[in-house]
């Protein structure tokens, strides 16, 4: 509830003290994006200046909180300044407190613990994740239609077998998930259902 | 909040409410939205059901007495006693009109048959209609809100602590939402404010035009604070107290996905408000096949995705509620 020129670094990026570099970096990217120009988030709300004045402000945090040793030195001075800032104030501190768990990009617990993986379940994996396929498509170096078809197990568009298991491993990792389980489970529904989509292929032709 | 606890508590009386040992009073959970056809009534209809299912009782409420259909989403062709009974003062006793729905543990407060003229309930009306629906006896109360930030929708999203907004990844939604957010907001302060001077400087705020240039509830609270240091606690506290939900419907891309988290952003950075992101409920085709079949979708298609998103905004729902934080802990 503080104005933006009183939050700290960690207030402007909405992440916890403890925050890792990983969700410093996209906490980074997702407050950059609801703020720039295009935003559908803030565009009705934010005029333009004050957005600008704000992205300003996300820079300076992230140039500071993503070094190692620039960040050292802020928390100290930090640790200092809320020894005397918070005191006089203690009706702040649950609202401090809630902050560090409203992190914001962290992934959903898994709530499907079990069952086998499908092409809909990796599809709710990927964006419960908020993961785009252009962004695995750039680790994996895999087409991105391929992933799109392995979501949609369109099994006839995708090339032999050997190379499917290969896809789902690397789409897998990328998710953070186990690759050999993902792989078997979804290679298990393959194995029956691709002779099936083959037969109705050559009929249909 | 009040009445915060868990359902099974709540049904073996063993949370009392208000100091004395009586039955607890139910967790109502009014959904709103600002514009129409973002998928509050097909969020309540499958919310409530969900909750239902999972062995809550649960009254669902059509308050969009303008537009209701939410009997219709559940199943129920003509519910027969409505809200509009009550409106028009044809019946005093809100839970006589409640109806049982074919999904077992859910029953409704249909809204139909309304006066065409004369809708809305006045003032008065609501504030009794709202303290009989904060006593029913049930676990969950569902509230389905009408569009628009008329002063009785308003009212009803203030009914409980936990109100949903509902937008859907379309300028226009997010358009509406805010505005929604902020007259809700201000809608709150105002009966939360004693000072004439301060409640008028509120008023003023309300006109988004507004001579003073207050935009935002933070400038807001900057007038308040220079008035009367007192009422600049005050709001404080309240604006503290308003912790509305997010869901985002008709989900189609990972960019749809962190919307809700840009949002809640806004709603922090720009409005000083704290929203929760409780989930997202994707695209679906099968949610559309259940409204033309008149069932809800985590009835008539549990194992699509729109249903596995939707069970999961309930269960973190019931989570936050049970642990009130807990469901801040994990984001969706």
């Amino acid at each position: 509830m503080k104005p933006l020129s009183e939050q700290s670094h960690y207030e402007v990026l909405e992440v916890p003290r403890d925050c890792g570099p990983d969700g410093i970096e996209r906490a980074y990217r997702l407050v950059l994006a609801t703020y720039g120009e295009d935003s559908l988030a803030s565009y009705s709300v934010v005029r333009e200046a004050d957005a600008a004045a704000i992205r300003e402000r996300v820079e300076t945090a992230y140039r500071v909180l993503s070094d190692e040793e620039a960040r050292r030195s802020y928390d100290v001075g930090l640790a200092g300044d809320h020894a005397v800032s918070e005191a006089p104030e203690p009706a702040e501190a649950p609202l401090l407190r809630s902050l560090p768990t409203a992190g914001g990009v962290e992934p959903f617990e898994d709530l499907e613990e079990g069952g086998e993986y499908d092409g809909a379940r990796l599809r709710r994996a990927r964006l419960r994740r908020g993961i785009e396929f252009e962004e695995i498509a750039r680790k994996t170096k895999l087409n991105a239609s391929y992933l799109g078809f392995l979501e949609e197990e369109r099994y006839a568009d995708l090339p032999p077998r050997v190379y499917v298991r290969g896809f789902v491993m690397a789409f897998a990792a990328c998710l953070g998930l186990d690759p050999v389980a993902v792989a078997a489970s979804y290679m298990r529904r393959y194995d029956a259902e691709q002779p099936r989509q083959r037969r109705r292929f050559s009929r249909g032709t | 909040m009040s009445a915060v606890v868990g359902p099974g508590a709540v049904r073996s009386g063993r949370v009392a409410a208000a100091g004395t040992l009586a039955r607890a009073l139910p967790v109502s959970i009014p959904i709103g939205g600002g514009k129409g056809g973002v998928g509050k009534t097909f969020l309540v209809a499958n919310l409530a059901t969900s909750l239902a299912r999972a062995g809550h009782r649960v009254v669902a409420v059509d308050a969009d007495l303008e537009g209701a259909n939410l009997h219709t989403c559940v199943g129920v062709p003509d519910p027969g006693p409505s809200l509009a009974d009550f409106v028009a003062g044809r019946v005093n006793d809100v839970a006589s009109l409640l109806v049982d729905t074919p999904i077992p543990n859910l029953r409704i407060l249909a809204a139909t048959h309304g006066h065409f003229d004369h809708a809305q309930p006045g003032h008065s009306e609501r504030v009794r209609l709202m303290r009989q629906l904060r006593e029913l006896d049930a676990d969950f109360v569902l509230l389905d809100l009408g569009a628009g930030t008329h002063p009785a929708v308003l009212d009803y999203f203030m009914i409980g602590e936990a109100g949903i907004v509902v937008i859907t990844p379309e300028p226009t939604s997010l358009e509406n939402a805010y505005s929604f957010l902020r007259a809700a907001f201000y809608r709150r302060l105002q009966l939360a404010m004693l000072s004439h001077r301060v409640r008028d400087v509120v008023t003023l705020a309300m006109d988004e035009r507004n001579e003073r240039g207050i935009r935002t509830p933070f400038d807001l609270l900057r007038e308040v604070r220079a008035l009367d240091p007192a009422e600049g606690a005050r709001f404080v506290d309240t604006m503290r107290a308003f912790r509305p939900r997010l869901v985002v419907n008709e989900a189609r891309t990972a960019e749809d996905v962190k919307l809700g988290f840009s949002v809640r952003s806004v709603c922090r950075k720009v409005f000083g408000i704290e929203a929760e992101y409780l989930g997202y409920v994707n695209h679906d085709e099968a949610a559309r096949h259940s409204v033309r079949s008149r069932r809800p979708v985590v009835e008539a298609y549990p194992r699509s995705d729109a249903a596995i998103y939707l069970e999961r905004v309930a269960r973190k729902l019931v989570e936050g509620l049970v642990r009130p934080g807990a469901s801040r802990e994990a984001a969706p």
